[in-house]
């Protein structure tokens, strides 16, 4: 299998095969998979993207606020450091488990657990404060939009912490076994593409939004 | 690693899942580059957006480079997306994505602004 052309074999001792059966590569499998299913999330937030898109025009908002009256663009930016932060700590945290080191990883998974919480308070508070200025998904088609793309984005949030939660204790109570290392695995490459799905929510619905 | 486990690739089947590639793929300077990048180009389109320093459709594109950028930094530094042997079905899936994605939300976009363009009164506004 591994590189015949690399060097010149003794064709005494080469040896052509393998001898035992490894199994397949379950951990890559694995993630491939999930990665597909991260795709497809990703075609759920096209179509809210679309359907943002299609009900941000003026006459969307039925005459009422629109994004350019109650997004407040350095409140927002707070949100986009304590999600990038933790994804910082979640993957200062793997880096961790690459030396095996478990109260490293651990610790990795409290900072990624307790900054996506910040995100997640800061995004509640701004839902209320909005509420509390009549602004809701009942004020009109754009507000909709606006609200529902945002929070769908809160709700990944909100599952990724309690997967977190879940693999602080997995990681405790069952050590690094090939189940528990490619949840880490599927979790971070979960965690880190809603990071990248911020990117494109902060820039294109609340710094856009802000501006239009 | 001279661990000397059985098996001449760690990572495959039963073997340590700590040697596997994907766990070893993790690095620290990566993670703090794709954080560093980000947040830099988030705070300079907060920043001029927040002042409006330049007319509408200026700031527009250079906020979309920002996030073009800071997209292309994460997905690289953090999502591990490259050509290397143990990724290119990762990138494979994500460069056949991405028509799906670009192509989801522009024609839904272009179909209701034609749409809006014909059967909308006009109004102050609309674009």
């Amino acid at each position: 299998m591994s590189g015949h052309a690399s060097n010149n074999p003794d064709p005494k001792t080469a040896v052509l095969w393998d001898t035992e059966y490894h199994g397949h590569d379950v951990i890559s499998t694995r993630s491939l998979g999930f990665f597909m299913y991260l795709l497809s999330d990703g075609m759920l937030f096209a179509t809210l993207f679309a359907a943002y898109g299609v009900l941000s025009y003026q006459h969307s908002y039925f005459g009422g606020p629109t994004p350019a009256d109650f997004v407040k663009p350095w409140y927002t930016f707070s949100q986009t450091i304590a999600l990038f932060l933790s994804v910082l700590a979640y993957g200062m945290g793997m880096t961790a488990l690459k030396r095996r080191s478990r109260g490293g990883l651990i610790n990795g998974l409290l900072g990624a657990f307790v900054l996506g919480a910040l995100f997640l308070v800061l995004d509640v508070h701004d839902v209320m404060d909005l509420a509390a200025h009549g602004i809701t998904v009942a004020t009109s088609g754009g507000t909709s939009a606006f609200i529902i793309l945002t929070q769908v984005h809160a709700a990944h949030i909100f599952f990724g912490l309690l997967w977190i939660l879940v693999m602080i204790y997995q990681v405790l109570r069952l050590g690094f076994t090939t189940d528990t290392v490619g949840r880490l695995l599927s979790l971070r490459m979960f965690w880190h593409f809603q990071a990248v799905i911020w990117v494109f929510v902060y820039i294109f619905v609340y710094l856009w939004g802000y501006m239009s | 690693m001279s661990q000397a486990h059985h098996g001449h690739q760690g990572g495959h089947g039963h073997a340590d899942p700590i040697l596997h590639p994907e766990v070893q793929m993790s690095s620290g300077r990566g993670y703090f580059s794709g954080f560093l990048i980000s947040t830099l180009l988030m705070l300079i389109a907060t920043f001029l957006v927040s002042s409006h320093a330049a007319p509408p459709f200026g700031l527009l594109l250079v906020i979309t480079v920002c996030a073009g950028i800071s997209i292309i930094a994460q997905i690289y530094f953090l999502l591990h997306i490259d050509i290397s042997e143990h990724n290119i079905w990762n990138t494979v899936s994500l460069v056949a994505f991405i028509p799906l994605f670009v192509l989801t939300i522009g024609l839904t976009w272009w179909m209701f602004s034609q749409l809006y363009l014909r059967t909308m009164p006009p109004m102050p506004g609309m674009h």
